[in-house]
């Protein structure tokens, strides 16, 4: 009679596997040498050790880039478009208090957040093409390694990904993990992916204080800063709320495949209907909000001329305090708080304030002495880190089945908000920049 | 059940298994056609999909299975594949794997080969093999694993009706020539002192397979430890939770 002090379905699980070799070896013979197949070739590349993650990070990078280069023409299309709507209300309506809600509300707080449906169509195809090439689960393969030392499980790489383009699926993809203490340390570092909501204001600002030359850096520079805060956060809750082992990583590695246009297509236009679904909804209804506090009293803001005498900016110099350390004025301490609802509202916020429309609305906050490129820069994190949107707190809440965990997850990113903006400003000036 | 009294009315159910991406799917579509009906199984909110074809006037009920790479009690998916295949009995587990992979399908086809199932195994994506210019001794690999091989190609259909005569031979042919994998010196002994244990309860060897049930206890499966607990005395457990190493 034996003991077994390990785990013994280890070495069960190496018994079968060599009677497999053994099995192979005596039934299998490959003819003409060794033929290798594209899929071969190509994983010696995208899976070698020491090339698998800069080649990940190169297509990141291109994969941001392209999405801005393809998509610059169909933005300036759609400017020009709200252009002519502007003047078209202009010359057409005479009713003040109309004008002011068609061209402020309508066109300057819808009008600046679809300008972005371009670049978030763009990103969402490059996406598409990623996930339907097989390369998708290589980057998973690729990144396990190093996710398994940071505290998170390989599949959760997918989740991950996905929360490049929305944190709602990203959350709810994470029910693939079966290992209850991966899925919810998944779930509470999502938000910290930085979704396509988030983008119209990273290039705004970037695109405002960093010049076009620099922009897609800066963006990427926040892109890869969600990376730094998803792993380092996975590691704190691993250590502390979630103890425990790792389940093992098993990945299928589909054969490479030719991205199909029409699927690619199909893939972007499903994902990107749910952002103009949230634009024509959910942003539409706050930028009206947005508009009708920034023009009342209607009296006292001279039907909507001195904006500094309306209710938001009472609002926002209520704020104020709070971001002045950062050096961020009311403005944008009112920006934020309509940001709760969803990000791209900051933006429509911004429209609404400034009264301009979209293809000028980075060069007016530049022109107000708003956002340095420090300030801007902190900004953008603030922007990426502070509350998941109202949409990733309801799809939390489900997933959990709690309310302690969302709430948590607000706090949590709040608290990490200021802290990550703060160090940023402080390194900054340290090394003079103001 | 009697191999001789070919009774055409009476029914055969096979499940069909197989990792994910084997082309299980086109499989079944191309075995069912349009006979499927969808619906869960039972308790739990994993697909489960059904259909049946008649062939050489024998009617087969066709249930398709979550495609999984194990078998163990850790996910939903390969629990319930497991489960159907311990406690429903299919007349025939049609084993799915892919040709071209063959290192990593077998890994599900030696876990069934535990479960004591009727194994057929389709060995698809043939069209690729035979490009690759890999050649596979299907008779010598038939005769070690046990279980008949079919060559498939899902795509065109290529096999599918030999998988459907062979599905339907091995339903009739209850003749148990089946591999046994060998696990060395120290797990065999380990085997041994289990199965003397579950020997007490006979009826519980008639439901399950002895081997099987030994082997999981072995690996500390979770559901099978937990039925053993539900089942054996304090003694008896006692026994096996000492074999297995468990504190």
């Amino acid at each position: 009679m034996s003991e077994f002090s390990e785990d013994l379905s280890v070495v069960l699980a190496q018994k079968r596997y060599e009677r497999i070799s053994e099995i192979i070896g005596s039934t299998v013979k490959k003819d003409g040498g060794s033929v290798r197949t594209y899929t071969d070739m190509l994983d010696r590349v995208f899976l070698n050790k020491y090339l698998g993650i800069p080649i990940f990070l190169t297509l990141l990078w291109v994969m941001f880039q392209f999405s801005f280069t393809v998509s610059e023409p169909f933005v300036v299309l759609v400017e020009k478009l709200f252009e002519f709507l502007s003047h078209l209300v202009e010359q057409n309506v005479t009713d003040p208090y109309l004008t002011s809600f068609i061209s402020t509300g309508v066109i300057g707080g819808l009008g600046s957040v679809l300008v972005f449906v371009p670049p978030i169509f763009a990103l969402f195809l490059a996406l598409s093409i990623l996930e339907d090439s097989g390369y998708m689960a290589r980057a998973a393969f690729v990144m396990d390694r190093f996710m398994y030392r940071l505290g998170l499980h390989g599949r959760s790489f997918i989740p991950l990904m996905i929360g490049f383009g929305c944190n709602v699926p990203a959350i709810m993809a994470a029910r693939s993990l079966d290992n209850e203490k991966d899925r919810m340390i998944t779930i509470l570092v999502s938000p910290l992916m930085s979704c396509s909501a988030r983008l119209p204001v990273y290039v705004l600002i970037a695109g405002a204080v960093f010049g076009s030359a620099q922009a897609g850096t800066a963006i990427f520079f926040i892109y890869a800063l969600g990376i730094v805060l998803v792993v380092l956060a996975a590691q704190l809750f691993r250590k502390i709320l979630f103890k425990g082992e790792q389940s093992p990583f098993v990945l299928e590695l589909p054969t490479y495949a030719m991205p199909n246009a029409k699927s690619a297509l199909l893939h972007m236009w499903m994902r990107g209907k749910m952002f103009l679904k949230k634009a024509g909804t959910i942003i539409f209804g706050t930028a009206i909000i947005v508009w009708f506090l920034s023009v009342h009293p209607w009296e006292a803001t001279a039907g909507g001329q001195l904006i500094a005498e309306s209710y938001i900016a009472w609002m926002g110099h209520a704020l104020e305090p709070v971001f002045k350390p950062f050096g961020w004025d009311w403005m944008t301490a009112v920006a934020l708080l309509f940001g709760i609802v969803a990000k791209e509202v900051v933006v429509g916020t911004y429209g609404v304030l400034l009264g301009v429309d979209e293809g000028t609305l980075g060069d007016s906050l530049v022109a107000n002495g708003m956002f340095t490129p420090l300030t801007g820069l902190a900004f953008m994190a603030f922007v990426l880190i502070y509350v998941p949107c109202f949409a990733v707190l309801a799809t939390i809440v489900r997933e959990t089945n709690s309310l302690r965990w969302p709430a948590f997850e607000v706090i949590f990113q709040v608290a990490l908000a200021f802290l990550v903006s703060g160090l940023i400003i402080g390194v900054g000036r340290m090394m003079g920049m103001s | 059940m009697s191999t001789k009294t070919k009774d055409t009315g009476e029914q055969i159910t096979a499940a069909l298994i197989g990792n994910p991406n084997v082309g299980k799917t086109e499989i079944f579509n191309r075995l069912t056609g349009l006979s499927q009906r969808v619906g869960n199984f039972p308790g739990v909110t994993v697909e489960k999909k059904g259909g049946r074809f008649i062939h050489q006037g024998q009617v087969v009920d066709v249930v398709d299975l979550p495609g999984t790479y194990s078998l163990t009690a850790k996910a939903l998916d390969e629990l319930v594949a497991r489960d159907f295949i311990v406690e429903e009995k299919p007349n025939v587990v049609v084993d799915i794997v892919d040709g071209t992979s063959l290192e990593r399908n077998l890994y599900l086809t030696f876990l069934l080969m535990e479960l004591d199932a009727n194994l057929v195994i389709a060995l698809n994506r043939w069209d690729l093999v035979k490009a690759r210019k890999i050649n596979v001794d299907l008779d010598r690999l038939s005769e070690l694993l046990g279980a008949p091989i079919v060559a498939t190609v899902a795509t065109t259909g290529e096999g599918l009706e030999d998988l459907k005569s062979s599905i339907i031979k091995v339903a009739h042919d209850q003749k148990k020539s089946k591999a046994i994998l060998d696990y060395g010196n120290d797990v065999e002994a380990g085997i041994k002192s289990i199965s003397a244990v579950l020997n007490e309860k006979p009826d519980l060897l008639k439901r399950y397979p002895p081997r099987w049930l030994a082997i999981k206890l072995i690996e500390r499966d979770e559901r099978v430890l937990e039925k053993a607990n539900s089942m054996f005395s304090g003694l008896q457990m006692a026994k096996i939770l000492e074999v297995i190493g468990y504190e």
